[in-house]
């Protein structure tokens, strides 16, 4: 034993001396090679990693939409002009064409021919029967079933026709359609277990592009699909790649290792800089989510309407977005950006206007007590309002409604946590006083809101739903009942403009703006054309090229 | 030496169970959890909800999961991600390489130059030198890293164009040895800044603890040139607690940086944790604990068993 700890004390010193002096030399500064640009591929940035590759099992919108938009279809998509585009169907289903039957109830769908899997095989009625039946079914987990729980009859008629009877009729069917896109009967019905399938890592599906590699933590790269259906992408290879750092993401677009940066975009304070970057080209695009405070009208405080619009009129709206987003969202009046076709153009904005607010507080007896702070019956105007955690925009606004609120004689704290905790069961078991919160409309673009403001939609009463704020009014359930069955646009509109016109008398939720993102791109780098409609940067991948 | 070692590894089962317990007692009791993401999904039902708790087995008792969980791991199988269906080992693993290369390269170069300049500043105390580093110690340790991260980008990359400013490779070249080494270069030097400075600290103290001793006097005076004195008879000695300090530092071989990754886009452990931790990815985390778990124990042994081999006086066992 003694010798052999002589030998090894001698022989572990000289090889933890070699080892080290070997290693210490390789890490050296070494000359880079001079890359041009490749016109054949593209390289998107973005801070966050796709975790799921079945578009089926999606949960980060935005990221999840790349591998989506380059492998897969759905059977129409959403065009950048807010037209419903036929894409693995063969025609739009309407009335006129008799897709639609007169009640609205039934659907008939025919499929293009001649579309194949990237594996080769042939695209049939029978994969989109097979989508339906994964997404009703409840060993799947799928992120929402929106639309499809209304399929009372689902019909293969022949191997390019399907028929779907609906329960009632539900004018944004089209919606649920536009945003699950067709996965292959061949391969998974096979498998025993649909979210742990193999199939999800190595997906294939019918779009312009198939998955070639993927570096965890790193990139995805896919290689164009010469047998697209709708004729071969043009740029050779698309590379997804992952800089986790917005700010380090942002200099790689300058530095030419990005091409086009999505998902969270430039950094707002950087809008005017980028802009004037030689070759690079910076662009807003509205994103479908409108930012609002979410007032609980279940807490005492906030549920007399009168209040909730005190308090939203007492804030500095516009001034929140000049300061701290520095003009790149623009204020809106309803849960529609004010470029929706049903947004209602003739709402005013209240705000700021604390004199009035004041005001309407005292009428609705809130008196100012001894320590500033307005009280009646024994409740006190003190409330929280929480986000998430480590969001300075967003922490900024609170700050700034805090003050608002304050000059009035109403105390706001702010309680920010982490996005796993506030969004949960603080959020959906109506916990929270008020919120700072972004949310887009609920059945894709379209201006229904049944699920936020209908009385029948509040999850602590019913169980279902996401009306968080606990809001109740007879007349928008009315009106949100009319609008998803009335088919013609100009009295849908009607019935949003009404649905819009009562929220903002009532402000269950406080509009602040409509979100919009700063992408910067290589100016080489055409038809990337910004969708405000759909979260996908890359909804058209297809059609993009380089000049 | 044999018994010694067998002795640690069997009482580090216990240690792992209790690791396990804690960790996963403590994650479901934390507020919030993984079905947060579907929340944020307007049209998603309460009973949409329900069903997902069901599909990822979150609707029963904790301690039913705990137990499903455990006896999975000790099957082999230690489950999949809820978001993604990938088994966990799998996800673990191909994040491990790129981890080992950069805290390897990062802890290698540290040790080295840290021990270098520790030795220095300890042989000549209060010199020009010694103060120098002590200064640039106090300085890395003081800023944090994600400063010395975008700072080394913002020079090296934006500004000089020396560097890429993240990733492990160019694209299209994967396994190209050079462009590694470049991709390596900025993030390795911003790791081992912090630990350099870790590293000389500690062995400038412990070089002074023992170079005023009574034996090295004694062999100063036998007429020993001074290399002698300090490689043969001050270095065994001085270097025990560094190899403590470098047991307690080699998990991090496996656990990753988690700031460092994050800047450099590193495809990395570090990473694999903050993506987990913020999706509340449980199976993820869980592995990831057991796996760090398993190399802090692992270094410490080696730790205890290398400073026996160096230190005669030491019995294990």
């Amino acid at each position: 034993m003694a010798r052999l700890k002589r030998i090894s004390r001698r022989g572990a010193m000289k090889g933890a001396g070699a080892l080290a002096v070997a290693t210490l030399g390789a890490p050296a500064i070494l000359p880079g090679k001079a890359s041009a640009q490749n016109r054949d591929r593209v390289i998107i940035g973005m801070t966050q990693e796709p975790v799921q590759f079945n578009p089926l099992l999606y949960v980060n919108a935005g990221t999840e939409n790349v591998p989506e938009a380059c492998m897969f279809d759905a059977l129409w998509d959403m065009n950048d002009g807010g037209k419903f585009v036929p894409n693995l169907a063969a025609a739009i289903p309407t009335r006129e064409n008799g897709g639609i039957s007169a009640d609205g109830k039934v659907w008939k769908v025919g499929l293009k021919r001649g579309v194949k899997w990237s594996d080769g095989a042939p695209f049939t009625a029978k994969d989109v029967e097979f989508t339906y039946q994964s997404i009703i079914n409840p060993k799947v987990a799928i992120r929402s079933r929106s639309g499809f729980d209304l399929i009372k009859n689902f019909k293969v008629v022949d191997d390019f026709t399907i028929e779907m009877e609906l329960s009632r009729p539900f004018v944004p069917f089209m919606w649920a359609w536009q945003n699950m896109h067709i996965v292959p009967h061949h391969l998974l019905s096979k498998e025993a277990d649909f979210n742990t399938s193999g199939y999800n890592s190595k997906p294939v599906g019918t779009g312009p592009y198939t998955l070639k590699s993927r570096v965890a933590g790193s990139h995805m790269i896919y290689e164009r699909n010469p047998n697209y259906h709708r004729g071969p992408a043009k740029i050779g290879t698309v590379i997804h790649k992952f800089v986790p750092d917005q700010l380090v993401l942002y200099s790689q677009v300058r530095t030419g290792e990005v091409d086009y940066m999505g998902l969270t975009g430039v950094p707002y304070d950087r809008w005017a800089e980028a802009s004037k970057i030689a070759d690079r080209e910076f662009f807003s695009v509205p994103q479908p989510w409108v930012q609002f405070i979410y007032f609980n009208c279940g807490k005492p405080q906030f549920k007399d309407p009168k209040v909730r619009r005190a308090l939203y009129i007492a804030t500095e709206m516009q001034k929140s977005l000049d300061d701290i987003y520095f003009g790149a969202w623009k204020r809106t009046l309803s849960y529609l950006h004010t470029s929706h076709w049903a947004y209602n153009p003739n709402l005013k904005d209240p705000t700021p206007n604390p004199e009035l607010a004041a005001k309407m507080l005292d009428e609705a007896g809130w008196k100012v007590g001894a320590d500033g702070v307005r009280a009646k019956d024994g409740v006190k105007m003190k409330f929280t309002c929480s986000t998430t955690a480590g969001v300075p925009a967003r922490q900024g606004c609170q700050a700034l409604f805090q003050q608002n609120w304050k000059k009035i004689g109403v105390e706001m704290e702010i309680k920010n946590m982490p996005a796993s905790v506030v969004w949960g069961e603080y959020t959906t078991k109506s916990q929270f006083d008020t919120l700072l919160v972004a949310w887009e409309p609920t059945v894709g673009m379209d201006p229904d809101y049944t699920a936020r403001a209908h009385s029948k939609q509040i999850p602590v009463k019913v169980g279902s739903g996401s009306n968080y704020v606990q809001y109740e009014n007879a007349e928008v359930d009315r009106l949100l009942e009319a609008g998803v069955t009335e088919t013609d646009p100009e009295a849908r509109k009607k019935i949003y403009w009404r649905v819009q016109e009562i929220l903002h008398e009532e402000v269950p939720f406080a509009p602040q703006a409509g979100t919009a993102q700063g992408r910067l791109k290589h100016k080489g780098l055409k038809n990337d054309r910004p969708n405000q409609y759909v979260t996908d940067a890359t909804w058209n991948i297809q059609d993009w090229h380089w000049s | 030496m044999l018994h010694y070692v067998l002795r640690r590894m069997l009482h580090a089962v216990p240690l792992m169970i209790g690791v396990s317990i804690v960790g996963f007692g403590l994650m479901h009791l934390a507020p919030g959890g993984p079905l947060a993401v579907y929340t944020l999904n307007p049209t998603i039902t309460a009973q949409d909800i329900e069903r997902i708790k069901v599909v990822f087995g979150l609707d029963q008792p904790v301690y039913v999961q705990y137990v499903k969980w455990a006896i999975g791991m000790f099957t082999g199988s230690w489950g999949y991600t809820f978001f993604g269906g990938r088994p966990v080992l799998v996800v673990i693993l191909e994040r491990v390489p790129a981890t080992l290369l950069l805290m390897g390269s990062a802890l290698s170069i540290a040790v080295v130059v840290g021990m270098f300049v520790g030795i220095l500043g300890a042989v000549r105390r209060y010199s020009v030198f010694d103060y120098l580093a002590t200064t640039g110690a106090m300085f890395a340790l003081s800023f944090p890293t994600f400063w010395f991260g975008l700072m080394a980008i913002y020079v090296f990359a934006l500004q000089l164009r020396w560097l890429p400013s993240g990733g492990m490779y160019e694209l299209g070249a994967e396994g190209e040895i050079l462009d590694l080494l470049r991709h390596l270069t900025l993030p390795t030097m911003v790791l081992a800044l912090v630990i350099v400075a870790t590293w000389s600290r500690y062995t400038r103290s412990s070089f002074l603890e023992v170079i005023h001793q009574d034996y090295i006097r004694t062999a100063r005076a036998k007429g020993l040139r001074a290399p002698a004195i300090l490689f043969r008879h001050a270095f065994p000695n001085a270097v025990k607690p560094l190899i403590a300090l470098l047991g307690v530092q080699l998990p991090f071989l496996f656990s990753g940086a988690l700031v460092t990754e994050t800047i450099f886009g590193w495809p990395g452990m570090g990473r694999l944790f903050v993506d987990a931790l913020t999706m509340k990815e449980y199976p993820v985390l869980m592995g990831m604990m057991m796996f760090t778990a398993f190399f802090v124990i692992f270094s410490n042994l080696i730790a205890d068993v290398a400073i026996a081999l160096i230190d005669p006086r030491i019995r294990l066992g």
